[in-house]
């Protein structure tokens, strides 16, 4: 049997499975009837240039089943998603899924042109965003859908946050600056060459007049353009009468500035316009630097949202009817199917079966619930179809109370002055201090204000804070190109400074410290086992010990048996019928139950396996501690980090894990606001909560910095500061040894542009300085720091 | 050297460098570097195509303008 290609996916299959297509003298062949339709409405729209263009590639056929997309068309979904651009067009942001290649941009663009009323489709290759433009009276947006769905993608629409345009301009905005900034001042940089060889040859008035000019265009555009941001800075910090170094920075580069322009008109003396140029073009790299690496919170809710409901099923009429969650009125009967997350605190009224907590207690077990039992909004329902009563509305549910806190939790995330701050405020006043005093020094002793005003302008400019202005970012910013590769993930440059001052070291049990899961850590037979037996009746429970077996099971390759009238019975076990016999499998209470004796004692779970009323085997499970929580407790205790465990499990769970890994400071019984309140009650200490879950956001988001495991929830993911993206506690120790290793090079930083200052300085205060030893020890200071700075990978290369 | 001759140059070369400086920005601007990859894979497509849907764009813009 001979393999063939489909015509449009050009996936391979077996030639007889295939739909065979004959198109006058062309015969095609096609994997499903989905191909053939797509296949067919391009060549007859006269796209089949697609397939040249695809070449060899393949793509995944499309598939049928879709939502009636007339939905699209709601009210509702305009006003979220569909925005009107200033020519009256609608305007909207999709996201198309099932893109492979450059060819598929361009089929989605071709087919979404040829549709009546498209005015414009922008697709990026990038990321698979699209925006759309269309004229709205004569096509509507879900004829746009349909016609992606129709060649065999789909698309989704997404908010384009103002939160991650603003993001995207002001980078741009720092782009352009930063390249008239370089340009200017590499043509300085030449001129300049000149200057300083005529300034040692000899060169006549008239040449020099002309390099000046030259030089002063090329710096205007800087100083104003590149510059800005400086005076922008300069100006808020004199309002709130703060020195910062933006004050320094502009003020120095604006006196040098207007100085060489006395010079140049004056023609005397030398011009400094390289060295104008070259203290923006410098600072403006650092500042970009720290923009580039920075994360803004409010980006961040926005995902959050996005893990809210936002439909439920309310019983209407004798009817169930999708309504909004904020429609739902306490007292309203909610629908809930498994799978599905609620919405809504309530009672059950019909329906009996697990609900999964762990997002809010952490507890790993699914809670069993019947009538009257609580249901909180945002566990998840796992295996049975609920009637509930609404208890709260949407806005008092837990849930969503949990996000408002969170909201207020963030934009008032404790921040600590970075040293660098701290550093240059005082810097700088102490440099306006100098150059003025030198200023009247020189002037009291008779110099003439022509040199005394040189003089003093050399000082500012000889202080220039490049090297202060590049040693964090810099250092940083290696700190997180080596934490990336190594799976720690750094969400800002800032953040590598707070925690190498890290005092308390908060962690989280299910998940952090322990993998989470149960695992088979004994297990003993007293007969020979049927495993297939086992492992189908494991099979039918989604209980975690029943899973944790299901998946010691696997490992041996094993075939699952076929098995009757499976029951379940809540907190016991499962038992069924297999050839007539009946087997049994759970906890020690259930097999008493069932009449076998068990004298079977351990402080981990216990799962028992029986047959006939006979004991086959029982295993012991146990949720172990992951690796490496020895050395990062020795770590911690080596460097003067206190260590807590706060846990919403159980107090003899927690102390058990506790002992174990020699932790003495623990918490128990704990709920997510609980856990916030530790962090709150330890504010004096800069602290770092580690966490996965739902229940912990609120912590992660309160702390200094919070960090999340990779597997952890997407909100403690969205939420925290640092995400290990291998879930290992080696890699949180490596992140402290990481944030630690930065952040004394980022001291060495300051201390080498410090000491620099203190060589200069006098030299500019006693009048040494002339253009061209600014220019190279200004150079010189600022490679020394990026120099010092690569050394932070050397450690990590050996 | 005469200094009418090194102005010249000067002024000369700065100018061309000022065009292709407006040039690069004017890229940046209008969103040309956003998509690094559709820089590298259009050039497949580069054609009468692209000028022609241009064209059509415009025309569309006019004939649709809801009033």
């Amino acid at each position: 049997m001979s393999k063939i290609e489909c015509s449009h996916c050009h996936l391979d299959f077996d030639e007889e499975v295939m739909i065979k297509d004959e198109d006058g003298e062309n015969t095609y062949f096609f994997c499903c009837t989905g191909c053939q339709g797509v296949f067919h409405l391009l060549s007859d729209s006269g796209l089949d240039g697609f397939y040249d263009k695809l070449g060899s590639k393949k793509l995944t056929a499309p598939t049928h089943t879709f939502e009636d997309s007339s939905s699209f068309d709601s009210k509702t979904f305009y006003e979220q998603f569909v925005k009107k651009n200033e020519d009256g067009f609608c305007e909207i942001s999709l996201v198309i899924e099932g893109i492979h290649c450059a060819a598929c941009v361009w089929l989605n663009e071709k087919a979404l042109h040829k549709l009546k009323g498209v005015i414009d489709v922008h697709i990026n290759y990038t990321n698979n965003k699209a925006k759309i433009v269309w004229a709205d009276h004569i096509v509507k947006l879900s004829s746009i859908i349909e016609m992606i769905r129709s060649i065999g993608y789909n698309a989704f629409p997404y908010d384009p946050s103002i939160q991650e345009e603003k993001a995207n301009k002001e980078r741009k905005n720092y782009y352009l600056r930063i390249v008239v900034a370089l340009f200017s001042s590499m043509n300085i940089m030449w001129i300049a060459i000149a200057q300083y060889a005529g300034y040692f040859s000899g060169m006549t008035q008239e040449i020099k007049n002309i390099l000046n000019l030259a030089e002063w265009i090329l710096a205007t555009p800087v100083l104003f353009y590149s510059g800005w941001t400086f005076f922008r800075g300069a100006y808020f910090g004199i309002k709130n009468k703060i020195v910062n170094m933006d004050i320094l920075v502009a003020t120095g580069a604006s006196l040098t500035y207007i100085y060489s322009i006395y010079i140049t008109l004056n023609e005397s003396g030398e011009a400094y316009f390289d060295s104008v140029s070259m203290i923006i073009t410098f600072v403006l790299l650092g500042k970009f630097l720290e923009v580039l690496s920075k994360k803004s919170a409010a980006d961040t809710l926005d995902i959050i949202g996005k893990h809210i409901p936002n439909e439920v099923n309310v019983l209407r009429n004798d009817n169930i009817e999708t309504v909004p969650v904020h429609d739902v009125k306490v007292g309203d009967i909610v629908e809930i199917r498994p799978g599905e997350k609620a919405a809504i605190d309530g009672e059950v009224l019909e329906g009996e079966g697990y609900f999964d907590e762990s997002s809010l207690s952490g507890e790993s077990r699914p809670i069993y619930k019947k009538l009257d039992d609580k249901i909180i909004s945002g566990t998840v329902c796992v295996d049975a179809r609920f009637r509930y009563k609404a208890m709260k509305d949407f806005s008092s549910s837990t849930l969503s109370h949990l996000v408002s806190m969170l909201d207020s939790a963030m934009s008032k995330k404790p921040s600590i002055e970075l040293l660098a701050n701290k550093i240059s405020g005082h810097f700088s006043t102490a440099i306006l201090v100098l150059a003025f005093l030198t200023f009247l020094l020189w002037l009291g002793l008779d110099n003439g204000f022509d040199r005394s005003f040189m003089v003093g302008i050399s000082v500012i400019v000889i202080a220039c804070p490049c090297a202060l202005a590049l040693a964090t970012p810099v250092a940083t910013l290696i700190g997180l190109s080596l934490g990336g590769r190594r799976g720690i993930l750094f969400k800002e440059a800032a953040q590598l400074e707070t925690m190498a001052k890290a005092q308390l070291l908060i962690l989280d049990k299910t998940g952090t410290i322990t993998e989470g899961k149960p695992k088979v850590i004994n297990s003993k037979e007293y007969q020979d086992v049927d495993k297939s037996l086992l492992l189908a009746l494991c099979n039918s429970s989604l209980h975690p010990i029943s899973q944790a077996i299901s998946s010691y099971l696997k490992e041996e390759d094993i075939k699952p048996a076929e098995l009757l009238t499976v029951t379940q019975v809540p907190s016991r076990g499962v038992t069924a019928v297999f050839n007539g016999k009946k087997v049994l499998g759970g906890n020690a209470e259930f097999m008493k139950e069932a009449g076998i004796e068990v004298d079977i004692k351990s402080k981990y779970s216990l799962f028992f396996f029986a047959v006939e009323d006979k004991l086959i085997s029982y295993y012991e499970l146990r949720d172990s501690p992951k690796e490496g929580i020895k050395e990062l407790l020795e770590y911690c205790k080596k460097s003067k980090i206190e260590v807590v465990m706060l846990t919403g499990d159980h107090k003899e769970s927690a102390s058990a894990i506790a002992k174990e890994v020699a932790i003495d400071k623990f918490y128990a019984d704990l709920s997510p606001e609980d856990k916030a309140n530790f962090v709150l009650e330890h504010k004096n200490k800069v602290s770092i909560m580690v966490g996965d879950g739902v229940n912990d956001i609120l912590a992660l988001a309160h702390a200094n910095i919070g960090i999340s495991m990779g597997s952890g929830s997407d909100i403690a993911i969205d939420v925290s500061d640092v995400v290990l993206l291998n879930d290992s506690l080696v890699s949180l120790k490596e992140a402290f040894l990481i944030s630690r290793r930065t952040f004394t090079l980022v001291k060495q930083n300051l201390a080498i542009s410090l000491v620099y200052n203190l060589i200069t300085i006098p030299l500019a205060m006693a009048g040494f300085i002339i253009p061209l030893i600014a220019a190279i020890s200004m150079s010189i200071s600022s490679l020394l720091v990026v120099g010092n700075s690569i050394r932070i990978k050397w450690k990590w290369q050996k | 050297m005469n200094s009418g001759i090194v102005s010249m140059m000067l002024g000369v070369s700065l100018f061309l460098g000022a065009i292709a400086l407006a040039g690069v920005m004017w890229a940046i601007k209008s969103g040309q570097f956003d998509d690094e990859k559709r820089m590298m894979d259009s050039v497949h497509d580069d054609g009468e195509d692209a000028l022609n849907e241009a064209a059509e764009i415009e025309r569309r813009k006019k004939e649709y303008k809801p009033e």
